[in-house]
């Protein structure tokens, strides 16, 4: 056996370890409250379609919020980083902004856009663009003067700099920022669906904790981290293809 | 000839916490069209100061930059730069091919004439096959022959030259010399080279400006008497040419020493 099939199976070994001391101990404690990998797979087959189209609106609204962030945010960015004075004049504000949980701003949310699908991206835009517009600025008013130079040297208009001198140069930063955007975005497309949803794996988890339906909630948590394994893997993907002049420098 | 660029009575301050800083007074110069000239200084007397100056990167104090007749103010149309830092001039982010043809965004003509422009221009920099490799792929020496080749892409009038070879080492350095001076020739580019190395001004330029130590100006010019075929053995080997060096080492010898007492 070599090397990397050992490390392999060592990588299933300690979880799947995990799962039998797991079953085990719902054996011994033989409570509804407390099911077993068994249970939670049963929960899994029998609420498959239930977890699928929550899941799937939950996702929708995430990827919703988090595309209007990217691009309201990323080309703001930019835009102040090279609009020196303008970006002086707001990043303090943006500084200030950035220190508000999302969930304090539900109700106010609530008052303008209602408690919709609209108020609900409203504050997954909110999440996900904060971090978004933090680096894309961080990066873009940090450009090296060289390329600056470069840029002037070689007549570029303003926006001919901005898209094809900043934006690339900045991107390893927003990359960063977007991956933090990620996470946030399911976060709080969740958590907003706890608060003021009628449909969505929010508003499944808490209905199965209130009904006392643990193993359902379970298979509910093992679906969304699966989810994010697929989805962190794909951004991890599109980072490298995007950025492989960064990485590979 | 015609003047193509001018210098009359530059000043340039940098204001600080310790008082204004003079780094340029009173200094004049011209560059004939068709001409390479090279401005030698002692290091830190604001050469790169000056070169951004003349190139319309920097704001002037006081005095008067022309190119073509006309004040430069920005970046004027028609100079192009060939910076030191050729690892952040270039983009990353772009094929060697891309960055040459990235210069020629301002230069009328279909995408296909550019390509094939651009794939000559790296041709005659050496770098046939490279085309499809990103900078960070070569070596320095190989990444700053695409920022010059990207340099006379632009097909500028005036190529102002940053130290283009203080990075590279002295065998690929003697080389780009040599390719640079041919490609000079080849395409008749006017060229204005700074650089700090007093050999390597002499070699390359038919005349050479002596710049003062700071606030500098120019304090000599050098004529060249050479013909403009140079030969690293025997251009180095020829009493003219260890007469200007003389002079040029000399004198900033000089200002070293003035200096230091």
């Amino acid at each position: 056996m070599n090397e990397s099939r050992r490390i392999a199976l060592l990588g299933l070994l300690v979880p799947g370890a995990v799962l039998v001391l797991w079953q085990v101990v719902a054996f011994a404690k033989s409570s509804p409250l407390f099911p077993g990998p068994i249970e939670v797979t049963q929960a899994i087959i029998r609420n498959w379609h239930e977890i699928v189209s929550n899941l799937g609106v939950t996702l929708m609204r995430a990827a919703a919020g988090f595309a209007l962030a990217t691009v309201i945010m990323v080309p703001l960015g930019i835009f102040l980083g090279r609009v020196r004075w303008l970006g002086e004049a707001v990043s303090p504000v943006i500084d200030l902004v950035a220190t508000l949980p999302p969930p304090a701003i539900v109700p106010l949310v609530m008052l303008f856009a209602g408690t919709g699908d609209a108020a609900k991206i409203v504050i997954i835009t909110y999440a996900a663009g904060m971090p978004l517009i933090m680096n894309t600025y961080e990066a873009s008013h940090t450009i090296h003067p060289m390329f600056s130079r470069v840029a002037r040297s070689l007549h570029l208009t303003r926006f001919e700099t901005m898209l094809l001198i900043d934006l690339p140069s900045s991107l390893p930063m927003i990359a960063t920022g977007a991956r933090l955007a990620v996470a946030s975005s399911l976060l709080v497309s969740i958590t907003s669906e706890m608060l003021l949803a009628t449909n969505g794996i929010g508003v499944y988890l808490q209905r199965s904790q209130e009904n006392f339906q643990i193993g359902s909630g379970l298979a509910g948590i093992a679906f969304i981290s699966a989810v994010g394994i697929v989805i962190n893997a794909l951004a991890y993907r599109i980072e490298q293809k995007l950025l492989f002049w960064h990485y590979r420098r | 000839m015609t003047d193509i660029l001018t210098a009359r009575n530059v000043a340039k301050d940098f204001g600080g916490t310790g008082g204004t800083l003079s780094i340029i007074d009173g200094l004049n110069l011209a560059v004939k069209k068709g001409e390479f000239v090279s401005l030698v200084g002692p290091s830190g007397c604001g050469k790169t100061t000056l070169l951004l100056c003349l190139a319309g990167l920097q704001s002037l104090t006081r005095g008067e930059i022309t190119f073509k007749g006309v004040p430069v103010m920005e970046p004027p149309q028609g100079l192009a730069v060939v910076f030191q830092d050729y690892s952040r001039s270039l983009l990353p982010w772009n094929t060697n091919l891309d960055n040459i043809l990235f210069g020629m965004r301002r230069v009328a003509g279909d995408a296909r004439a550019k390509r094939d422009r651009a794939a000559e221009l790296l041709e005659a920099v050496g770098l046939g096959g490279f085309g499809g490799h990103y900078p960070w792929q070569v070596s320095g020496g190989m990444q700053q022959r695409v920022a010059i080749a990207r340099g006379l892409a632009s097909e500028s009038e005036l190529l102002l030259l940053d130290e283009p070879l203080a990075a590279v080492d002295a065998q690929t350095r003697a080389d780009m010399q040599d390719l640079f001076l041919d490609l000079a020739r080849k395409f008749n580019q006017t060229c204005l080279l700074v650089t700090h190395d007093v050999e390597e001004a002499v070699y390359m330029a038919q005349r050479v400006l002596v710049l003062g130590p700071r606030p500098t100006k120019v304090v000599r010019e050098v004529t060249i008497e050479l013909p403009r075929e140079r030969d690293q053995l025997e251009t180095r080997e020829d009493p003219a040419f260890l007469a200007a060096r003389h002079e040029v080492l000399s004198l900033i010898r000089s200002m070293r020493t003035r200096k230091a007492a």
